[in-house]
């Protein structure tokens, strides 16, 4: 196993670019297809293209790592665009979110073409000889969490240019007679951040199991703040309720928030 | 054997003649047989609806048929000229073409008459009164109303107010079966607009009038329930669809008594139909976070786009239908 992965040493790098660019025609192509009206039902396709281009890239990245490849800022990336890619294709076909694909698409392009910037993803990365199961478990728990976010916030984008479109009478065009209604996008919204919230919350507890090195304190405050924050969200949605604009502001601001912060803690 | 069409519709006969003509859904067979006795063609297949009622022919001289069954009809017509329209080969399998796509119907691209159609094909065929000639083109142009319809944006878009708010209910609330709607006011328009969305699975009706009786009638209709018109504030919590067309001179429906129940509602969306003149509802209702408010105006512009749309549509749909017609003739 370890001579066969051995072969396919810095292929990695091109798994990525070839996930990165079917994300591209599934987006783009996707586009195309609404301008004239209708919904493409190839976006699904392009989109479980990129998910085996993306698991390529793990199975290669994480032989050369002897780990979760979960080290770097560029391998984070790439982990988030796996797991909202996964989000998308459990979620989007099953509760039958149309264009879901066609919002997802651009921001998995996003993560992994800031993890194919030079510098990002080191060509030879250092083997990782001591992992620690609860190090494995908060890192792993934590970024999958955050591909539920990340979908839940590309939901409440959707949600907020339907909102758009119907306050204001704009209603021509393929983006509005595609786009789901607005009762399920709140309700699919709610569901990943339960979701995303279950993972981050083990994610957080393995966190707090691991053991500390330094600079960790700060990331873990900033990780409970970000948990907090959605339980805050989902809280006040469930006791005392909240417009669909400011629960899906919430969960895209909560999201970039959590990006920020952890792109500097 | 040749093809003939022999027909009357809206657009050449006033309803009183072709109430005179129509066919009910059960007689369909009966008169596609009496059709066959009264021209002597050896097919025949008879199209009834509220807009139109068509007669097709197939025989061997199918001029001969077509003024035979003038003839036997001239007792439905009297003091009328200029009634009918005739079609002959091509011509006639053309015009049926355009009849199930929708293009000939006095609602641009309405689908029902796809139904009708097949319907009184079906009629004739069980009677015995089609051959291989109908059957072939029905059969065809079956599928050339299929063609245009999924290749084409003919049926894409609402056109009537009730349709368009059915619409707009779903674009909002998905499927309706979880849907409370509310009529405030129980005149003509709320009744149609109303039972636009009954027939889309909308979960119970509550109608407030000012005159209680009318409430309690058109509730019965909607298999919903009346209340008191001093009591609708009390009952706006419960409601995601309300449709307001009262005949008061002032709006009725402000945002100070939307936002009293806000609360209540759980900040849940609210879609607002207003179709009275003048206007029931308080424009700056539509500013509150959650409520859709929509006018007769707004309505009535958006049911004008979609047919403007589907008018821009008839040359695709007719290069469409030429196409199919070279391939069946």
């Amino acid at each position: 196993m370890i001579a066969t992965l051995g072969r396919w040493k810095g292929m990695d790098r091109w798994f990525l670019i070839a996930a990165t660019a079917l994300a591209s025609i599934a987006g783009i192509r996707g586009l195309m297809v609404l301008q004239n009206g209708k919904r493409s039902s190839w976006t699904l396709w392009w989109m479980i293209a990129a998910l085996i281009c993306q698991f390529g890239y793990l199975v290669i990245r994480g032989g050369m790592r002897g780990a979760c490849p979960l080290r770097s800022i560029g391998e984070i990336s790439v982990y988030l665009a796996w797991s909202l890619t996964l989000f998308y294709l459990l979620v989007g076909p099953m509760y039958r979110i149309s264009l879901l694909g066609v919002f997802t698409a651009p921001v998995v392009v996003l993560f992994q073409g800031f993890a194919l910037l030079p510098g990002r993803l080191a060509a030879n990365p250092e083997k990782i000889l001591n992992t620690n199961p609860w190090g494995e478990t908060h890192s792993a728990m934590s970024v999958l969490a955050y591909g539920a976010l990340a979908l839940a916030a590309v939901a409440g984008v959707m949600f907020l240019v339907l909102d758009r479109q119907l306050k204001e009478h704009q209603l021509k065009g393929g983006l509005f007679r595609n786009l789901p209604p607005v009762r399920e996008l709140l309700v699919s919204l709610e569901r990943l951040l339960w979701i995303g919230m279950i993972l981050l919350t083990i994610g957080l507890v393995a966190g707090l199991l691991m053991p500390h090195g330094h600079g960790a304190r700060a990331h873990l405050i900033a990780a409970v703040a970000v948990w907090a924050g959605y339980i805050a969200l989902i809280a006040v949605k469930r006791v005392r309720g909240i417009t669909g604009r400011r629960f899906a502001l919430g969960a895209v601001a909560l999201f970039v928030l959590s990006l920020g912060v952890f792109a500097f803690v | 054997m040749e093809l003939a069409c022999l027909g009357l519709n809206h657009k050449t006969a006033p309803v009183e003649v072709r109430e005179r003509f129509a066919v009910g859904n059960t007689k369909l067979g009966e008169a596609a047989l009496q059709l066959l006795e009264i021209s002597s063609a050896a097919e025949g297949v008879v199209i009834s609806t509220c807009n139109r009622t068509e007669f097709y022919l197939a025989a061997e001289d199918v001029r001969e048929a077509v003024r035979r069954l003038e003839i036997g009809l001239a007792d439905k017509v009297h003091g009328h000229d200029g009634l009918y329209y005739r079609h002959e080969s091509a011509q006639a399998a053309r015009h049926l073409c355009k009849v199930v796509s929708g293009l000939d119907s006095m609602l641009l691209g309405e689908t029902e008459i796809f139904g009708q159609v097949k319907q009184a094909y079906q009629a004739a065929h069980e009677a015995g009164a089609t051959g291989p000639t109908l059957n072939k083109l029905f059969q065809k142009v079956f599928g050339v109303g299929k063609k245009v319809r999924t290749q084409t944006s003919i049926q894409e878009g609402s056109t009537s107010i009730g349709n368009v708010a059915v619409e707009l209910a779903e674009k909002i609330f998905g499927h309706l079966k979880d849907s409370e709607v509310m009529v405030l006011g129980a005149g003509e328009m709320s009744r149609l607009t109303a039972k636009a969305l009954v027939s889309r699975g909308a979960k119970s009706v509550i109608v407030a009038n000012r005159t209680y009786e009318h409430a309690l009638e058109l509730a019965a209709e909607m298999n919903g329930r009346a209340v008191r018109f001093d009591d609708w504030l009390s009952v706006l919590k419960d409601v995601d669809v309300v449709i307001s067309s009262t005949g008061a001179p002032h709006t009725l429906i402000h945002a100070k008594e939307i936002e009293s129940v806000r609360r209540a509602r759980k900040f849940r969306p609210l879609f607002l139909i207003d179709i009275a003149v003048p206007r029931d509802i308080e424009h700056a209702c539509g500013e509150i976070e959650e409520v859709y408010l929509y006018d007769i105006d707004a309505l009535e512009q958006l049911a004008d786009e979609a047919r403007a749309r589907r008018s821009q549509q008839i040359a695709e749909c007719e290069k469409i239908i030429e196409a199919e017609l070279v391939k069946l003739l």
